[in-house]
């Protein structure tokens, strides 16, 4: 079981993937806006942290930045969960793998449900 | 001319819907329970933002094909509320309408001005939870400006601005080029920029009482007045 600190913005997604994360047991958090997560992340204390980068007025970078500021918060895995397709950040990836510490990018259009629990699973506590 | 950067705009946008469909398909396999009426929601909406860019399309390419007819503005933002209710229900958006008064008939094309309203409402719909206005509501409504009479779709936040519309205009082939009020591509709010566009109207920031929003502005025909 892991605490997740999800960041999507769609309402309808973000519903689904709470829905089948807590049915794998996860514990999850969702936020609509990069502020809102970062105000949750105390209250939340997430083992895995899954971003959209594609968000209202912040992007997910800007998100990471911030979160990646705190010291509590500079060791916990994130999986970048979104829309943008992995080619436009293939410039970016070392500062994205490196810089801010993300251990997975999964391009939404092609995630299923299945490969998302994967992914947490293998950053989960236990297995980190 | 509409253009490239919207079809562009219009594609990166019906991933979402498709998405959501998939998601919640699987969802629904794993759990046994599927939320059909949620599914055939997000399907609707994106059939009416391919239909209504297609409409956009057409009055672009042919306006004289398109007449023009005397149309209450109340009755559209009525048949607007009834085609937006499921997609609001699916975001947890409350759809308010405000038509205080009597306004008279205007010309204009109902069916580009109903597909307007409808693809800016849905954009709209999609946005509001992300944005975290105090209230999940959105008002579609009408008003007398000095220019004629406002159809528009407000909510509590001050984001919709003019500036902001210019600048997504000017961004559409971005992935995001209204990052400042939508998550999205925001094409349905560019397919009501375009048909409004080919109409002759425009897509205008506008304040309703104490919301914000985007409408257009219809200019009253004095003969139908006289009615």
């Amino acid at each position: 079981m892991a605490r997740i600190l999800l960041l999507e913005p769609d309402r309808l997604l973000a519903q689904t993937y709470v829905q089948a994360l807590s049915a794998a047991g996860h514990q999850v958090v969702a936020c609509a806006s990069a502020q809102a997560a970062v105000m949750a992340a105390d209250d939340a204390r997430p083992d895995v942290v899954i971003v959209e980068l594609q968000l209202i007025e912040h992007s997910g970078i800007e998100f990471l930045y911030e979160f990646r500021s705190y010291t509590d918060w500079r060791a916990v895995p994130i999986i970048v969960h979104t829309h943008v397709p992995p080619g436009e950040f293939s410039d970016n990836w070392e500062l994205l793998r490196h810089e801010l510490g993300v251990k997975q990018y999964l391009y939404k259009p092609h995630t299923s449900l299945a490969k998302l629990k994967k992914a947490v699973a293998a950053l989960q506590p236990a297995s980190v | 001319m509409v253009s490239q950067q919207l079809l562009l705009n219009i594609a990166e946008e019906l991933k979402l819907p498709l998405i959501q469909i998939a998601r919640q398909a699987e969802l629904g396999q794993l759990s046994g329970s599927t939320d059909l009426r949620s599914m055939q929601a997000t399907a609707d909406t994106a059939l009416r933002l391919l239909d209504n860019y297609v409409l956009g399309v057409r009055l672009s390419m042919e306006p004289h094909q398109f007449d023009m007819e005397p149309v209450s503005v109340s009755s559209v933002l009525y048949d607007t509320g009834q085609q937006l209710d499921s997609l609001a229900k699916n975001y947890g958006v409350e759809l308010e309408l405000s038509i205080a008064g009597r306004y008279e008939p205007v010309m204009a094309h109902k069916q580009g001005l109903q597909a307007a309203l409808v693809s800016l409402g849905a954009a709209l719909i999609e946005a509001l939870p992300a944005l975290e206005t105090p209230q999940l509501k959105l008002q579609l409504a009408t008003h007398r400006s000095r220019y004629g009479i406002v159809a528009g779709l407000y909510a509590a936040t001050d984001r919709l601005t003019n500036q902001a519309l210019q600048n997504g205009r000017k961004l559409r082939a971005a992935r995001q080029p209204l990052m400042n009020f939508t998550h999205t591509s925001g094409a349905g709010i560019f397919v009501a920029d375009a048909i409004l566009q080919a109409m002759q109207l425009s897509l205008k920031a506008s304040r309703h009482h104490r919301l914000y929003g985007l409408g257009t502005v219809l200019p009253p025909t004095n003969q139908l007045q006289l009615v």
